[in-house]
């Protein structure tokens, strides 16, 4: 069943990518004059040009131009294979994730977009709006949802930390990766699209830190025992000694989430010269800012960030399925269908500058060689040693090349 | 303290339920009971400004379904901040989120979070009123939060108006309540 979900998926992409292709322009010249590739010729000019036409009304109405468009090669194949399997991995509609995420039952949901910032928004929401009793019940928590994400290049920083103690911005912006501040606690991660985010929803009554990631190294060991996979005193999954996923959880309205990383196959060689060092000579901070426990980071010895899901899927589904044996279902959702005026709100709250810059705990920083002392409150210097900096946005003392070599030599 | 027998009960209920296919699953909710039976003390510290901040006291101290405790004096004046039970099963915090003074909050708004190891734990405020302060001690000391959560680790000082919350403070818990609804689930 769920490989037959795999190869599906695996087909979308590729209808989604053979799209994009066609924006780009022809990498060559078609020699008009050479009869011989004429016919084969003429056969691609057409298959693209009227793929092109359905891109270019793309941005008027996606959903009326996909249902008067005819059915491309790929969404036939994709039908087929949904009607002989009777798998069904078409996106939920805004309306429909509403209706699931709200009515009881257990469920996975799978996101196909790799934007972070869709992806925290869509979580934020599903938790929000799982049922949960107010009372403390006998009963095990019904409603336990398990989500999955991948994200494109990003760094995240917990709720409660800094930025500029933690990720090396100009590095981040070189390499074209997003910043973001996430709604849950602990330390600093990178992102890309070799890790795997997934997500456990329960209630706050059941929530214990360590309970997920010690089903997950059951279900890795369960799929392959001489996987060296273990867990450390802070519940950290460890591949070989080295960590290969890290944790935060949040607690509000009665329930709890656990969310982790995987590291499959991500590019952490790239990964260097982002995070900050604990200390950084020349610096100085004070702050009640949550500290980043640095480690030696390790991508765990899968084939693929669909077959970490996959087995956590297959696990999932056996350890929770409960007394009426249903089987536990997995949605999809992505970007362009799966969504509605909340997730698109909280997603412009992720984004704004005042979540990622002007929030977090006050500050004490100090720039040692150049003496330059600095007080920041939310995102605000107020206090500093040199004349009119009191009142800027600390944010853009790293904008402005002149104010930012006045205070400090190295990069920052 | 808690027993052996009290321990494989709570297995036994809990494991066979959702974990029918696993005999190695752990178990939900032992940590938090094990840490509720070794503090278990939820009543306000009387040496402390929530409750000394009158000389007679706190004319009403309640408690939420979320683990807040609010302690509100003959003016107004209401400390809130989040229970014994509550912080031993957060475990050691390393930072408050505080309110900040003159926040209008409704009833069950967000008015902080906890942070303790890597996980982030709102606060609610049961009522409806006027943010004061935070406790600004918490932001060199989160660890208040664990060695006095009814004391020294308040988190906000509100002003609450009494009669426009009364129906609300009448449902909150009483400590005996309180305790009963946490037994509940032993």
């Amino acid at each position: 069943m769920l490989k037959r979900c795999y190869i599906l998926s695996k087909l979308n992409t590729f209808t989604y990518k053979s799209q994009r292709y066609v924006n780009t322009k022809v990498p060559f010249d078609i020699n008009e004059t050479d009869d011989q590739y004429k016919g084969i010729n003429t056969m691609y000019s057409d298959m693209f040009s009227q793929s092109l036409s359905n891109t270019n009304t793309k941005d008027d109405n996606t959903d009326i131009s996909r249902e008067t468009n005819p059915l491309s090669e790929c969404d036939k194949l994709n039908k087929e294979f949904q009607d002989l399997f009777q798998v069904d991995n078409t996106c939920l509609s805004g309306k429909e994730l509403e209706h699931k995420v709200t009515s009881p039952g257990r469920f996975i949901l799978k996101s196909l977009s790799n934007n972070p910032y869709y992806n925290l928004a869509l979580e934020d929401y599903v938790f929000r709006k799982t049922p949960v009793s107010k009372e403390i019940s006998h009963d095990v928590f019904p409603n336990h949802r398990l989500l999955f994400y991948i994200n494109k290049k990003c760094a995240v920083i917990g709720k409660n930390q800094t930025v500029w103690q933690e990720v090396y911005l100009s590095e981040l912006q070189e390499q074209s990766y997003e910043l973001l501040r996430r709604l849950s606690g602990g330390g600093a991660v990178i992102h890309d699209l070799g890790n795997v985010n997934y997500s456990f929803i329960t209630s706050r009554n059941e929530f214990h830190s360590s309970f997920f990631n010690e089903l997950i190294v059951k279900w890795l060991h369960s799929y392959d025992e001489t996987l060296p996979v273990t867990l450390n005193k802070r519940s950290d999954i460890l591949f070989d000694g080295k960590k290969c996923g890290g944790s935060a959880f949040k607690i509000a309205q009665g329930k709890a989430y656990h969310h982790g990383t995987m590291l499959v196959n991500s590019d952490l060689g790239n990964f260097h010269g982002l995070l900050k060092a604990k200390d950084i000579p020349g610096i100085k901070w004070d702050s009640p800012s949550v500290d980043s426990v640095r480690s030696n980071v390790s991508n765990i010895s899968l084939k693929s960030t669909d077959n970490f899901m996959d087995i956590c899927i297959d696990g999932f589904r056996t350890d929770f399925k409960g007394a009426n044996h249903h089987e536990i279902p997995v949605y999809f959702c992505n970007e362009d269908i799966t969504i509605n005026d909340e997730i698109n709100s909280s997603m412009n709250t992720l984004k704004d500058d005042k979540w990622k810059y002007f929030n977090g705990p006050k500050f004490d920083v100090a720039f040692l060689d150049k003496q330059v002392f600095i007080s920041c409150e939310k995102g605000i210097i107020t206090k500093c040693n040199i004349a009119g900096l009191e009142g800027k946005a600390f944010k853009t003392l790293w904008e402005d090349k002149k104010v930012y070599r006045n205070i400090y030599q190295n990069k920052f | 303290m808690l027993s052996t027998s009290t321990i494989a009960k709570s297995l036994t209920r809990t494991v066979p339920r959702v974990f029918s296919n696993t005999s190695k699953a752990p178990s939900l909710r032992l940590f938090l009971r094990c840490q509720s039976t070794s503090h278990g003390n939820n009543n306000l510290n009387k040496n402390e400004l929530p409750f000394k901040f009158s000389p007679a006291g706190p004319k009403l101290v309640k408690y939420s379904k979320d683990h807040e405790w609010l302690a509100m004096h003959a003016d107004g004046t209401t400390f809130l901040g989040i229970t014994d039970y509550a912080a031993a099963a957060l475990g050691d915090a390393t930072y408050i989120e505080l309110p900040e003074a003159d926040t209008e909050v409704d009833a069950s708004d967000s008015i902080g979070s906890v942070e303790s190891v890597k996980s982030a734990s709102e606060v609610y405020v049961p009522v409806s009123g006027t943010v004061v302060e935070g406790n600004t001690d918490l932001e060199s000391s989160p660890q208040l939060i664990n060695s006095d959560p009814m004391g020294k680790g308040w988190i906000a000082k509100l002003k609450v108006d009494e009669a426009t919350n009364k129906e609300i403070l009448d449902k909150l818990f009483t400590l005996e309540q309180y305790e009963q609804f946490l037994k509940s689930d032993e």
